[in-house]
């Protein structure tokens, strides 16, 4: 399985790669504009990585299943890398277009909020000694996490304020020759929560067969 | 939901015995009131009159951070969580109950570091002064329900001093954005719109269920 999904995130991350390299150059703001292939990307892996987290916290909830917060706990390391690159993406692309390499746009506001959500959740499995209860604890704080970006995006909705970023995805915001990079862009992403998941979760499952093979050596 | 009075009941009364959670936070609140004095050399300028709001809620966000702390630590003396853990009740009923006394501490710190605000900022509050206590208690509401579960998470950790403040403040940001948008109009305008109090009643409802629903996978022997 791990290997089926190297050999898709080879095959896809270089189409997207061609795909960016052959992408118009934006007229306004020159060949920085292409880092909207990496950013969105980055986000949506995050996304897909906090509420996998989320999900995966809730099953372990009420089943005690370990396999599920061994799932939660890589969705969450995973979330925070993607969450990390689109955070340092950003600035990049703003610094070249707006003139500033940070603004408290409502979204990136949220999306920093978020990315410190999961490193609290990285920190709390990090000290809670034993690891049923930190387990348990990570679950519930991953549900909380979850619950925040609804809210988060209701404020956002009701105040308002400056955004900077646009508001949705409409048909046709996107150049001519931009749809195709930015598409795969998200496969790509997509590809590589996955494939990283998994490699996540195989370390994972590893490291539990470790700790109960030491454990029976001890008893013998 | 006679385990939430009696919990109510027992948290209050020992805060009422030692009353030395209440007097930090009144301490330490007015404390932080005049560290922003210090940090903002404009005095009582309008800058600072503006800022006013934010800086309110930064001072009950520091004080409650600080009395939440404590709410599960005193559970640990004499094994007292253990204790609460294996009360045949719905768990969820004994989070109501420390959860609203921390809320009850709260409300009577708050009108500390605000009473301090109006003097030293020369902040009018007496005219809108029933508006602003609900708005206070709402955002308390939002507060405490995430800061209950958060403490008696961090209680059970290594370093849970550390971790409290973690836990919550990233998950703050809906509370603070309508208590502080809501204290601003009611200090500037005078009145209060419908959005600010919306954004916390969703807000408040939302953590205070989900921590209900929870707190039975938190508390632990």
């Amino acid at each position: 399985m791990i290997r089926t999904s190297g050999t898709a995130l080879l095959v896809i991350a270089s189409l997207w790669a061609w795909a960016v390299f052959e992408a118009p150059v934006d007229a306004m703001q020159g060949s920085i504009q292409k880092i909207l292939y990496v950013h969105v990307p980055c986000a949506i892996g995050a996304y897909l990585g906090f509420l996998t987290t989320a999900l995966c916290g809730a099953l372990y909830l009420r089943s005690s299943d370990a396999r599920y917060d061994r799932a939660a706990i890589s969705a969450a390391e995973v979330g925070v890398v993607f969450c990390s690159l689109n955070i340092a993406s950003g600035p990049i692309w703003a610094r070249g277009t707006w003139g500033h390499w940070w603004t408290w746009d409502p979204r990136l506001t949220v999306t920093l909020l978020l990315w410190f959500v999961y490193l609290a959740y990285l920190l709390l499995r990090a000290f809670t000694d034993g690891s049923e209860r930190s387990a348990r604890f990570a679950a519930v704080y991953g549900l909380l996490g979850a619950a925040a970006i609804p809210l988060n995006y209701f404020a956002i909705q009701l105040f308002g304020g400056a955004a900077m970023h646009p508001e949705n995805l409409r048909r046709g915001s996107l150049g001519e020759g931009m749809g195709l990079p930015f598409a795969l862009g998200m496969v790509a992403a997509a590809a590589a929560f996955l494939h990283l998941l998994l490699l996540r979760i195989d370390l994972e499952g590893r490291r539990a067969e470790l700790a109960r093979a030491l454990a029976d050596a001890r008893d013998q | 939901m006679n385990a939430f009075l009696a919990v109510l009941w027992k948290d209050l009364l020992c805060e009422w015995r030692s009353r030395d959670r209440l007097v930090a936070m009144l301490v330490f609140s007015a404390l932080v009131v005049v560290v922003f004095h210090f940090a903002l050399p404009g005095g009582a300028g309008a800058q600072t009159r503006a800022n006013a709001p934010g800086l309110l809620w930064v001072a009950t966000v520091f004080a409650a951070l600080l009395g939440l702390g404590r709410a599960f630590a005193i559970e640990l003396e004499n094994d007292a969580l253990a204790g609460l853990a294996l009360a045949p009740v719905e768990r969820g009923w004994i989070f109501l109950g420390k959860w609203a006394a921390n809320v009850v501490i709260l409300a009577l710190v708050q009108g500390v570091p605000s009473l301090v605000f109006a003097i030293v900022f020369e902040v009018d509050l007496l005219p809108v002064l029933w508006p602003f206590a609900g708005i206070s208690l709402l955002g308390s509401v939002g507060l405490c329900a995430i800061g209950t579960l958060a403490a008696a998470v961090a209680v059970r950790t290594r370093f849970r001093e550390l971790l409290l403040p973690l836990l919550v403040l990233p998950l703050l940001w809906p509370v603070l954005s309508g208590a502080v948008r809501g204290t601003a109009e009611l200090l500037e305008a005078g009145s209060l719109s419908f959005e600010p109090v919306q954004l916390l009643l969703v807000t408040d409802a939302t953590y205070l269920i989900l921590s209900f629903l929870t707190f039975e996978y938190v508390l632990d022997e």
